[in-house]
């Protein structure tokens, strides 16, 4: 059988090469292949268009977990943290931290280029990632500029400015490319700026639209903000690109933009074409806090009570679950995951209900959770298989200040987290209870979390620990101490029959796998 | 060494400029730096550097124009510039001065007193320090405001500064920087240079006061406390809390009677012989525990292997806040400022 096998293989292998030649990889990404992600391929942010982060590789099991390994480690030699999640496209990871962008071989872990930039302005806070085309990458810069490189050396093709960093905004999302559109978001809640979205064509660099989430600043009465700092997800089936929007501004100072705000803390469906908005959905209505709305909103497929729904899921930063039928925006659940205490509970359409009495004010209100909020920028997963929705938890609580003596710019008051715990929370979509949940550390983790097929859940601790959970349980199976707390969503791709499961704490890359023995016993897939 | 030479340099410019223009130039300098920090900086830039495309730089403003042709600028405005038709003569003639004037540090000194260092530690403190302690350095996301922090107005050249930016506070979630000498004091220059500014204009500034924290009633907080709140369970007016009002004020206090960060806990180890070893804790994650004994010495065991009982009293804190009323926070408040 075995012998067998390895015929086929060799059979397999030598068709490849004489009828494929032609094909062979090519460090290039057709942007039809993110609708299918191979196996062998990690090809945007999130791994796919769904958002999910769920990896359909069994070789890793919750039997043989315990036997994981170092495959290779590469040292950045950075101070700053990866925040980044790479992409596989072509046996090939391309990861970032800011200013900095590194190709490595996903085999071995050897550099093959890093290009080295160093901006003077903007924030450095973090780097996300790059997104491909073709053989072209792109990255966000933090003195917001988008530039085009070439993905076999890293050269620079050409770099365009997309949002003004003079003003106050910084760039550092990974881009989301559907079809001929590269989707990029901006950061900037310092100051009073207009929240937008932007697709930039690949080829020139050109703006092809620009969706703004909020007026321009100084319109009388109405808000600023809404930032769009984090990847979101697509439908090819509806045609739509579902996006999170970050908070108002002035952020603790409520006064200046009465009403809901739109569309800060909200979801929003648009047309990737012409950038046209499908519906939004306001997640914190009139938002005081800085809880943004921009995590992960997660698409998925399946049956909510009984009956089938195209659905959107997202544990927002302000401690709500929320469950919405994408086709139109509609809610089917929106219930608290983890301690809060500013609202009034959930009107009938699934928003809450923010509490007046518990705005930023003189004399100090305690709110949970705190400005971190109960998730943030850190990715969640769904798994397919239980219906848990798996998402690093962070139960906390803060006061918040403001007085007309903080004024009505930027932050416009002050805030102090008291006390945070890390939990790993598995929410039942259906009902949003939660199943089980996995103490992580005093002050809390900021890893993502990746499930995979064979019913793990891969993430971090408070301490620097990468654990690996059993999904159905959340019971420890397998661990190991990194030295620093991880900071990405860890990716999971096979390559010559072997599964790696990627994690990054620090400035260090991690690649896990099986032992070499284990991957020659079991096949390919 | 590059740093001496820019010094140099400026002495040496400024030097030129006073020796031309006589020291009614300098005493005017004063007034004119004034009167730009007032009217011009908001667009031009502290340091007239401008803020392109809008706001052109003036610092060669002087090469472009003369002194009729900015006069008339200033009284009349053009564009987006407003007009400044009501600025008195004398002052007039200060700013126009100073316009010319290639000094700096005379700017500077109008808007606070932003040095060399101080304008190189901002863009280190732009890229790695703002989100968390905001771009003016008054606090942001998560961070608090240095313009205020007793630790960061008592540092002198880096010395205190330096060390928490060199350590981090990672029981506060900051992290350590690797910078040099040279950065850290051009760091807390920028800090520095901003307590200047954000004294020299009081009110705008964001934090919390002493005076925001009196609304409470402290007969209700003294109720609450010996009550509902069961706080003497731990603690006693005259005990513990004794004079606490004395050590500790504002926000401070407050945040320390929410929760005290930096509390210990005891943790007690049976071992599998059955022995049992105490101390107070000092690492516990899923997979290890440690304590340090009453010398000083660290133990840790896989928690896989021993038993353990860890008595935190700072919990009882953390089972509070879902009880309290911002109103059972701010009587608390008032009655523990009483403890003097």
């Amino acid at each position: 059988m075995k012998f067998f096998a390895r015929t086929l293989a060799i059979f397999a292998a030598a068709t490849y090469f004489s009828v494929l030649a032609p094909s062979l990889p090519a460090q290039s990404l057709d942007p039809s292949a993110i609708l299918h992600p191979a196996p062998d391929t990690w090809p945007t942010y999130h791994g796919d268009y769904s958002g999910r982060r769920h990896s359909a590789l069994t070789q890793i099991t919750p039997q043989n977990v315990g036997n994981l390994t170092l495959a290779w480690v590469f040292q950045t030699d950075q101070n700053a943290a990866i925040k980044s999640s790479p992409l596989l496209v072509d046996g090939i990871l391309y990861f970032t931290v800011p200013d900095n962008i590194w190709a490595i071989d996903a085999r071995s872990g050897h550099m093959l280029w890093h290009y080295n930039k160093p901006t003077e302005e903007g924030d450095h806070i973090g780097q996300r990632g790059v997104a491909m085309y073709k053989g072209w990458l792109y990255f966000l810069s933090p003195d917001g500029h988008l530039t085009c490189l070439n993905a076999k050396n890293g050269s620079v093709r050409w770099t365009v400015q997309v949002a003004d960093v003079s003003k106050g905004y910084w760039t550092t999302m990974a881009p989301l490319v559907v079809r001929n559109h590269v989707i990029i978001g901006v950061s900037g809640d310092m100051d009073n700026l207009m929240g937008y979205l932007r697709s930039i064509d690949p080829e020139t660099g050109e703006t092809q639209w620009q969706w703004n989430s909020t007026p321009p600043a100084g319109t009388p009465n109405s808000t600023t903000g809404g930032m769009t700092w984090i990847t979101g997800t697509y439908d090819p089936e509806l045609n739509l690109l579902y996006w999170g929007t970050g908070n108002p501004t002035p952020v603790l100072n409520g006064k200046p933009r009465p009403g809901d705000d739109l569309y800060t803390c909200s979801i929003v469906a648009l047309d990737p074409d012409t950038g046209k908005l499908a519906w939004g959905f306001s997640v914190s209505p009139h938002d005081t806090h800085d809880w943004d709305a921009v995590e992960t909103p997660v698409l998925v497929d399946g049956d909510f009570h009984g009956k089938p729904h195209k659905m959107l899921m997202q544990a927002s930063r302000n401690g709500y679950f929320f469950v919405l039928d994408r086709t139109n925006g509609k809610s089917l659940l929106t219930v608290p995951f983890g301690p809060v205490n500013w609202s009034l509970g959930v009107d009938k359409d699934g928003h809450p209900i923010p509490n007046p009495e518990k705005e930023p004010a003189p004399d100090g209100r305690l709110i949970a959770p705190d400005e971190g909020g109960l998730t943030n920028f850190r990715s969640p997963s769904f798994d397919p298989k239980t219906g848990l929705f798996i998402v690093d938890a962070h139960p906390s609580y803060s006061i918040y200040f403001a007085k007309p003596a903080d004024g009505s710019y930027g932050w416009a008051g002050a805030d102090y987290g008291l006390w945070g715990k890390g939990v790993i929370e598995a929410i039942d979509y259906q009902t949003g209870k939660i199943r089980w949940s996995h103490d992580v550390g005093s002050g809390g983790s900021g890893a993502g979390v990746l499930t995979t097929d064979s019913g793990l859940t891969f993430t971090g601790d408070a301490h620097g620990n990468v654990l690996a959970l059993d999904t159905r349980t959340g019971k420890t199976l397998w661990h190991a101490g990194a030295g620093a707390p991880m900071y990405s969503s860890p990716i999971s791709y096979e390559l010559d029959g072997r599964q790696y499961i990627m994690t990054s704490s620090g400035g260090v890359l991690f690649a896990w796998a099986l032992p070499e023995a284990y991957s020659k016993q079991s096949p390919a897939r | 060494m590059k740093k001496l030479c820019t010094v140099t340099l400026l002495v040496a410019a400024v030097w030129s400029i006073s020796s031309a223009t006589g020291a009614r130039a300098q005493a005017g300098n004063a007034e004119g730096a004034q009167s730009y920090a007032k009217h011009c900086a908001i667009c031009h830039g502290d340091h007239r550097e401008g803020d392109l495309p809008g706001f052109p730089p003036l610092l060669d403003v002087s090469r472009q124009m003369n002194d009729q042709q900015i006069a008339t600028l200033i009284q009349t405005g053009k564009g987006r510039m407003p007009a400044f038709p009501k600025l008195p003569q004398q002052e007039l003639t200060a700013l126009l001065r100073f316009l010319h004037s290639d000094d700096l540090s005379a700017a500077a000194q109008g808007s606070g007193g932003a040095s060399n260092s101080a304008e190189a530690g901002r863009h280190l403190f732009q890229r790695n320090c703002a989100f968390c302690h905001g771009r003016d350095a008054a606090g942001g996301e998560t961070g608090p405001d240095l313009t205020r922090s007793k630790l960061a107005l008592a540092d002198v050249n880096g010395d205190k500064i330096g060390e928490v930016v060199r350590n981090g506070r990672p029981e506060k979630k900051m992290p350590a920087f690797n910078f040099s000498v040279d950065e850290i004091h051009s760091i807390a220059a920028f800090i520095h240079y901003q307590q200047k500014k954000a004294a020299a204009h009081p009110g705008g500034r964001r934090g919390v006061d002493v005076s925001d924290l009196q609304t409470g009633n402290a007969s209700a907080g003294k109720q609450y406390f010996f009550g509902a709140g069961g706080c003497s369970r731990c603690h006693s007016p005259t005990g513990d809390l004794a004079g606490i009002a004395t050590r500790l004020e504002g926000l401070q206090l407050e945040e320390r009677m929410l929760y005290p960060r930096d509390a210990r806990s005891d943790v007690t180890v049976t071992l599998p012989s059955g022995e049992k070893i105490s101390g107070v804790l000092a690492y516990r994650d899923e997979f290890t525990i440690g304590l340090r004994d009453n010398s000083g010495t660290y133990h840790s065991w896989p928690t896989s292997r021993v038993r353990y009982t860890v008595d935190t009293p700072a919990e009882a804190h953390v089972e509070l806040f879902s009880k309290y009323t911002d109103e059972d926070i701010h009587n608390l408040m008032a009655y523990l400022q009483t403890l003097r």
